[in-house]
């Protein structure tokens, strides 16, 4: 290539310099053939600097020359033509030595480029190398991570554990000494182990569901054969029936109570429960009994759909009717609490007879919205009773069953959400309603398994299942026994004669003067308001859920009001006397020791007078003494000797002595059966 | 003026008999410990309450500050009469007087440290004790009641060593003349006697009923309060309260109070005395009502000045009678509070 362009341009440089050129091109091309060899060569031997040198010095002559040759050109002459030829051929020669440098220096140039494609050659191919190993080395450990990462299906599967594998396979699949130390084969004979397993508990479970079908089968079949029975028992029980009857076993009769039992609301159910079983283990006197529509309380539980369907047709009738004629607001308040209090149509009916043939009988209701239980109490007896004057109370149905336990009047409604339901619908208080639904009492709620939290934390009566129930019942019993024992009294009391049962009398002297007079019941108010009761009322045992009585004990121109508190929960709660006495002035227990000390001897000292169990004779006995510790009183009153005449009430009862103590108090106390009177 | 009537709380039987007791109690005789800072009531059913006068009166009292600290049951009949020594409380109801460490009495179980019964004449009936007398000169207590004698016990020994006989009926009171040592005795038969304790004997007797001024024949005849001041006494009771000159045996002011006295006793220049009625009535020596303080018992019967020295912070007076109260009178014109069973 260089030589080329070397010929090509020596050509140039022919035409262009025509004459002077031509000697110097025959030495060049003589030395062309030597000098392509020696040139190339020559370029390595030269040195750049010194070429450069060169050049820059052929230039400066060529200038000189060129300057020469114009000075001379200007001066004209004849010698001037041989100089400027002379000159001429110098600066050809220059011309030569600066084309040579010129083809020095494209050589060096060329020479360079090669040497520096070569070079850049060959990196190129290094790094074409390196590219491929890099390559191959990324896939070889792309490779090797996969390869790493395989997971065999066979990790997936839950072997059994080594010990196990061993113990149970057998030993062909096993073959303990191979696996044991080459974990490989002892995977594999594991998985060997496991495809066995597998394999065997297949076949048995097909096993077990052909089993399952042939006893699916005789279920079935079995099935058919019961149904066909029904009918046929069914006939049999009826005609059972008679026979049931004259053996006295109403199991018939039971089962339908138990069938109705079932439509039962929650609470009545509990206390039917309740009631039967303790009728059945405990008691025999108490029966058990379901009253009401079965019907209605079916319809209570219809399918919502239905009863949508009736209330959107009830609406559209109630439109209707409320365009002809509207209810006023108050016949709709009503409507709604007759709503709110509406009683559950079963109800459960308890009768519990007691030993002198009077009969209690216990109605229970269920009010659904407001999810308490109420009673209806009613008291019969085995003979008609004269209801005397003063007992009007004592057996009424509002309030025979009054406290039963303390507290417990019955008034009130035990669920304290009724409050904000009763809100709703301008009901105060369920007391005005209580006559009509039943008394909420809070041992009915127990009885029937709902509580409530009570609002004052009063110590609550433990009262737990099955004691309660019996506890319960006890306390019914002795209630009405004793209502109608204070009836019987009362008839008495009433004509004047304190009855005395015989197994009492030894509390008392034989001969009594002071009689009663009156007995009268009195109102709560009326008793608030007597002077000579301010101490009770204000300790606060004059509540409005007692009776009231006033009794009048006379003897001569003395007579004695005694105030009386019956508590319901009589007799095991006394009843409290308080004492007026009239007689050379009136006389309570502010300004008299002794009338204190009278109320003390009846309302303190009672036990003494309860007489035989159950008790009832309380209350007659305690008047009996009234009348006794009038005659005392009297009696021992001491003479006043200022005053003529003898006294008005001679002393007949025995006494020791007249006074005793710093208060000098009288001998209230009877002595049996020596029949004397001393102090306590 | 319309009373409130009280919420009746639920009330089984043990609560309906404790409110009865309760209502029914009475409180016949106090005694004050001899650090001042306790005071003993006992009561009709035989029980004595220690009340902390100091817990009571200081300024972070609550209510169940004016509740008793122990109480016991003590005697089987009532307490009627109580007194204290330097050590001992004694008290005594039915027939007997018993003992109690003061130190001791605040813990629970507390048992007597000894009782003692005077020798009585009659076997039928255990007569009462209604009045201890201590005589700190010869160390002996006198106990008189319903066997109509005085029975004179030496402390340290506990024999009994005098029975003086006079009264032909029971004896309510016993007041001591420290100068002459000469008991008083006021009884149910009207009569005051003196006894001369060296000798024995009955020295002076006035039969106050017989004097016409004093004597309320619709009340009856007898001495239920006494109080000596050396040579005057006050006596009080069926009769009209009246001071007596002794040495005359005269009758020199009556209190015109028709309500029969049952406590009487000298304070300062004034004669503290209260009986029926609600009021501690204060008298001046002339005879007239200085003032009349109302209690919260409807009579009473029995007051007690605490003047230990010990606990000049209890100073206090403190009435009780027909009532589980005990009422306390820091200042002598009003009722400050009342202690209760």
């Amino acid at each position: 290539m260089s030589s080329e362009s070397s010929k090509k341009r020596k050509p140039k440089v022919i035409r262009s310099d025509g004459a002077p050129a031509e000697g110097k091109r025959n030495r060049s091309d003589t030395e062309q053939e030597g000098k392509y060899y020696s040139e190339e060569a020559e370029v390595d031997l030269r040195d750049p600097g010194r070429d450069y040198e060169l050049y820059k010095y052929t230039c400066q002559e060529l200038q000189r020359l060129m300057a020469e040759i114009q000075d001379l050109k200007s001066r004209g002459g004849k010698d001037v033509a041989i100089e400027i030829e002379e000159r001429r051929i110098q600066s050809c020669v220059h011309f030569m030595t600066l084309k040579k440098l010129n083809r020095l220096a494209h050589i060096r140039l060329k020479k360079g480029r090669d040497q520096t494609h070569e070079a850049k050659q060959k990196v190129d191919a290094y790094h074409l190398q390196l590219q491929n190993l890099l390559y191959e080395v990324m896939h070889l450990q792309k490779e090797i991570t996969k390869c790493l990462e395989f997971k065999s299906k066979h990790e997936e599967i839950d072997l059994v554990s080594l010990e196990e594998f061993y113990k149970e396979a057998p030993p062909d699949i096993s073959k303990a000494e191979v696996t044991m130390g080459d974990p490989h084969q002892q995977t594999l004979a594991r998985l060997d182990w496991e495809l066995e397993q597998r394999k065997r508990l297949a076949e048995k479970y097909r096993e077990c569901l052909s089993n399952k079908e042939k006893i699916l089968k005789e279920i079935e079949v079995k099935k058919e054969y019961l149904s066909s029975l029904q009918p046929r028992l069914n006939s049999i029980m009826q005609a059972s029936l008679p026979v049931q009857e004259y053996l006295f076993m109403p199991f018939d009769q039971a089962h339908k109570q138990y069938e109705t039992a079932r439509h039962l609301p929650p609470p009545l159910y509990v206390l039917f429960v309740q009631a039967t079983a303790y009728g059945q283990a405990c008691d025999k006197t108490l029966s058990v009994a379901i009253e009401g529509s079965v019907d209605e309380a079916k319809a209570l539980f219809k399918p919502p759909d239905d009863s949508q369907d009736d209330e959107s047709d009830s609406d559209a009738e109630e439109e209707q009717t409320t365009k002809r004629r509207r209810p006023t607001l108050g016949v709709q308040l009503d409507d709604k609490r007759k709503e709110m209090l509406k009683r559950h149509p079963l109800s459960v009916m308890v009768d519990l007879k007691c030993k002198d043939e009077s009969v209690l009988h216990l109605t229970f209701y269920y009010l659904m919205n407001l999810n308490i239980l109420t009673v209806k109490a009613k008291v019969t007896t085995a003979t008609e009773l004269i209801t005397p004057i003063s007992a009007g109370d004592l057996l009424s149905p509002d309030s025979v069953l009054s406290c039963l336990y303390p507290g417990d009047h019955g008034k009130k409604t035990p669920n304290p959400a009724n409050q904000y339901q009763f809100d709703k619908v301008g009901i105060l208080t369920l007391r005005d309603y209580v006559l009509d639904l039943g008394h909420p009492y809070l041992w009915v709620q127990k009885l029937g398994g709902l509580h409530f939290p009570k609002e004052t934390s009063l110590p609550s009566h433990s009262s737990l299942g099955a004691h309660h129930m019996e506890t319960t019942m006890k306390l019914l019993k002795t209630r009405v026994q004793s209502r109608l024992a204070l009836h019987k009294q009362f008839a008495s009391l009433e004509h004047g004669i304190v009855p005395v049962t015989s197994d009492c009398q030894y509390l008392f002297p034989a001969k009594v003067v002071s009689r009663l007079v009156k007995w009268v019941t009195v109102a709560h108010e009326d008793y608030m308001e007597l002077h000579f009761t301010k101490d009770i009322v204000e300790a606060g045992l004059a509540g409005d859920t007692n009776l009231y009585y006033m009794a009048l004990i006379e003897r001569g121109t003395a007579k004695l009001q005694a105030a009386v508190v019956l508590n319901p929960g009589y007799s095991s709660i006394p009843p409290i006397f308080q004492l007026c006495l009239n007689w050379k002035g009136e006389k309570t227990n502010s300004n008299d020791d002794n009338i204190r000390a009278m109320e003390s001897e009846v309302n303190v000292c009672y036990k003494e007078l309860c007489g035989p169990r159950p008790g009832h004779q309380l209350l007659t006995n305690q008047l009996q003494r009234l009348c006794v510790l009038l005659d005392v009183y009297l009696e021992t009153e001491s003479h006043d000797d200022s005053v003529e005449g003898p006294k008005e009430f001679p002393q007949e009862k025995m006494c020791l002595r007249l006074f005793r103590g710093p208060s000098r108090m009288k001998p209230f106390k009877y002595n049996h059966p020596q029949g004397f009177f001393s102090h306590r | 003026m319309e009373r409130p009537a009280p919420v009746a709380v639920p009330l089984g039987q043990a609560e309906v008999f404790q409110a009865l007791q309760r209502l029914h109690m009475t409180v016949f005789s106090q005694s004050v410990s001899p650090c001042g800072k306790f005071l003993a009531a006992g009561n009709n059913y035989g029980q004595i309450a220690i009340f902390s006068l100091s817990a009571a009166l200081s300024s972070e009292a609550k209510e169940e500050s004016k509740k008793p600290v122990v109480t016991f049951q003590a005697h089987d009949g009532p307490v009627y009469s109580m007194v204290s020594t330097d050590r001992h409380l004694l008290s005594a109801g039915d027939g007997e007087v018993k003992a109690w460490l003061w130190a001791e009495i605040l813990k629970k179980g507390c048992k007597e440290m000894w009782r003692r019964q005077p020798p009585y004449r009659t076997s039928l009936e255990v007569p009462e004790i209604n009045a201890l007398l201590l005589v700190p000169k010869e160390n002996s207590l006198i106990l008189a009641g319903g066997d109509c004698q005085l029975h004179t016990m030496d402390l340290e020994t506990g024999t009994f060593t005098r029975a003086l006989r006079g009264h032909t009926d029971y004896i309510h009171c016993l007041a001591l003349r420290e100068r002459s040592p000469e008991v008083l005795s006021g009884g149910e038969d009207g009569a005051v006697r003196l006894w001369d304790l060296r000798t024995a004997k009955e020295a002076q007797t006035i039969e106050v009923y017989k004097h016409e001024e004093c004597s309320r024949p619709h009340n009856g005849r007898w001495i239920g309060c006494l109080a000596t001041d050396s040579d005057w006494m006050v006596c009080g009771g069926g009769p009209a309260l009246t001071l007596w000159h002794l040495r005359s045996s005269t009758p020199t002011t009556i209190f015109p109070i028709r309500a029969p006295q049952k406590h009487v006793t000298f304070y300062q220049d004034l004669i503290l005395s209260a009986g029926q009625g609600h009021c501690i009535n204060h008298w001046q020596l002339s005879g007239e009502l200085k003032a009349q303080v109302p209690g919260s018992s409807p009579g009473l019967l029995s007051l007690s000045l605490n003047q230990q020295p010990a606990a000049p912070e209890c100073k206090v007076l403190t009435a009780a009678g027909n009532s589980c109260r005990v009422d306390v009178f820091t200042n002598l014109g009003y009722r400050a509070f009342s202690l209760s069973f």
